[in-house]
């Protein structure tokens, strides 16, 4: 058991990507409305980038930039934050959209609770 | 210049479509000039494929390795123009220039004002850009950015009829999709915490060496991966977006959305599973047994939900998760027979799935219905797009002479091998519920009273995609040849042992 709170003491910013990611996972799936849907996702990518920048983490590193002047032997990893720069770029034109969607949607049924978009059915004029 | 051109083709490809949609809108006013650029990257694109795809016949199998910027591979990007590359880069090209070539008809009507016209090819162009990129890319990170890609364009693509039902959908779609894309780029970031690798030859090496060191994340890896992608591609249990999604979308959009984006995401898969993690750890962890299960599950549900449709397109629509099953069935089979059947059957079903969706949407825009009640007797108003649609059924069911039948059959053998019969059977009567659900629409088409409304075939453009499409479905039933050949060359390639 104390193994096991070590190896989470150890590994923290994993387990704490863990949790948000099932945070957002359950913010997604159980909330009905549209706004609480999209929180959700922007949630479960930030535990993936979390995940990515601890992955590129080294305890103790300096900062990757080569110069003359202070030779450190031990560099954190750069290229997982590089990813997520795409990643972020991409979750950002995702909430975009899916904000332009809502727009959409709230102007023709008046609402931004999904159950009651559905319950609606199809009769919505254009 | 020539030779400059040669030796880049395989960037070249992927660059055309987004290039050309980039400058689209500048030129949005002139809907001729967007329209025959459209054509014309799209034979561009068919054109240079068919070079490429000369080439890795001729050259037995060895791949071309492309290196982006001159990095070689553990530092660079790099695109494998392999086998299966070529493979599903000539599927989109094939399907995707006669869907470009009908959207010309009148997309205007579909997507409700001219304006909105460039805005499509946009979408459009993008969507296959991405597409020919999932095909020759050999990076893992390339393949979740080309993923979220697609699936914005798709989404895009679903939502360009300005309706609030298309938002709906869209919206569904939308969360699901980038619930499925969070998986992905989880799954990738376990692969690279493990192997220190995004390329895939050398993540793969490394897992091979490595993965009993730490044998949960390589699971949390697989099951991030099959999940993640199970949702994108509509795989059974996780297809609840797809039928509103494909059902609400102009019909080119449905054809281009339903026949390719969701092989895209299959490929993605494919090359994961076997280039990443490899056969061998799909058997130490049991995997393909899932995925058969799963692919059966989803044959049988699939055809169920698409038997209780009375709206024409949704039909389609619960038939492609039905084609899912299978293909994912093939994917866990674990041999050279089954995995060129599923390839070949794949490819099949892209062109044969656009062809009733590019019919369904001609019928449906002349009759200005959308259930299949309403299409009484339209076999003798619209005689050529019943015929494709005829055509395009039989395809589906698997009649011999139609390319159906050739990736069913291969798929058969290879599920005999694995020595089980419920494979077996459920393919089969997967063929007999297809027959049930598309043939009462054939047949009220031809045997229906006659509508009073007057119905004719769509224009030339539309009536020369409709014909392409047929013909293809008819040529690679009859003489499948070198497709064929490509198809059992990737399959033999994905399966040797790292």
């Amino acid at each position: 058991m104390s193994e096991l709170i070590k190896k989470i003491i150890m590994n923290y910013p994993y387990f704490a990507a863990f949790i948000i990611f099932v945070i957002g996972a359950l913010t997604v799936l159980t909330r009905s409305n549209l706004f609480k849907k999209l929180i959700g996702i922007n949630i479960m990518e930030s535990a993936i980038f979390l995940m990515f920048v601890a992955a590129g983490n080294i305890r103790g590193g300096a900062v990757p930039i080569l110069s003359g002047k202070n030779p450190h032997t031990l560099y954190i990893n750069p290229l997982p934050s590089a990813l997520m720069l795409t990643g972020i770029v991409v979750s950002v034109s995702v909430t975009a959209f899916a904000l332009a969607l809502i727009l959409r949607l709230y102007r023709s049924y008046g609402t931004t609770d999904l159950r009651r978009i559905y319950e609606m059915g199809n009769e919505v004029s254009e | 210049m020539i030779s400059a051109i040669t030796t880049n083709l395989p960037v070249f490809i992927i660059i055309a479509p987004l290039f050309v949609a980039f400058v689209l809108p500048t030129w949005a006013q002139r809907k001729r000039l967007v329209e025959n650029l459209v054509i014309s990257v799209e034979i561009l694109m068919l054109l240079g494929t068919c070079y490429l795809a000369s080439i890795v016949l001729l050259q037995k199998g060895i791949p071309i390795i492309y290196q982006m910027g001159g990095w070689s591979a553990p530092w660079g990007i790099e695109l494998k123009v392999g086998s299966l590359g070529t493979f599903f880069l000539l599927t989109v090209a094939i399907v995707s220039l006669p869907v470009a070539l009908f959207a010309r008809g009148n997309l205007t009507h579909e997507v409700g004002g001219k304006e909105r016209v460039a805005r499509f090819y946009v979408l459009y162009l993008l969507l296959i850009g991405a597409l020919g990129g999932m095909a020759l890319t050999n990076d893992l990170f390339n393949v979740y950015v080309l993923v979220e890609v697609a699936t914005l364009s798709c989404c895009g693509l679903v939502s360009a009829r300005n309706h609030p039902r298309a938002a709906k959908a869209t919206f569904t779609y939308l969360i699901l999709a980038t619930l499925g894309s969070c998986l992905v780029m989880g799954g990738i970031g376990f692969i690279y915490i493990v192997t220190g690798h995004l390329n895939m030859g050398f993540a793969s090496q490394e897992l091979g060496r490595i993965w009993q060191n730490n044998p949960r994340v390589v699971w949390m890896a697989f099951s991030f991966m099959l999940v993640g992608f199970g949702v994108k591609s509509a795989l059974f249990p996780l297809h609840v977006w797809l039928p509103d999604a494909h059902s609400v979308a102009p019909s080119p959009a449905s054809a281009i959305l339903s026949g390719l984006a969701v092989k895209g995401y299959l490929i993605c898969l494919l090359k994961v599973l076997y280039n990443v993690f490899g056969f061998y750890l799909m058997r130490v962890y049991s995997v393909h047994k899932i995925m058969v299960l799963v692919g059966m599950v989803a044959i049988i549900s699939g055809s169920i939900s698409a038997l209780t449709q009375e709206d024409l397109k949704r039909r389609l629509a619960f038939s492609t998760v039905a084609q899912v099953g299978y293909i994912f069935l093939g994917f866990g089979l674990l041999n050279t027979k089954g995995l060129t059947g599923t390839l070949f059957y794949l490819a099949s079903h892209a062109v044969i799935k656009s062809t009733l969706f590019l019919s369904a949407g001609a019928m449906l825009n002349a009759t200005g219905k959308k259930n299949i009640k309403d299409l009484s007797g339209i076999g003798r108003k619209m005689p050529i797009t019943t015929a494709a649609f005829t055509i395009s059924s039989l395809g589906l069911i698997g009649i011999p002479l139609f390319s159906g039948f050739v990736g069913k059959w291969q798929l058969l053998m290879g599920s005999m091998e694995t020595g089980s019969i419920l494979p077996v059977s459920v393919i089969i009567s997967g063929s007999v519920l297809c027959a049930a659900y598309l043939f009462p629409v054939i047949r009220i088409a031809y045997f229906g009273t006659a509508p009073e409304k007057d119905c004719k075939d769509p224009n030339l453009p539309q009536k020369l995609a409709l014909i392409f499409l047929s013909a293809a479905i008819v040529f690679l039933g009859v003489i499948p040849g070198s497709f064929l050949e490509l198809a059992n060359r990737a399959a033999a390639e994905l399966l040797v042992l790292r």
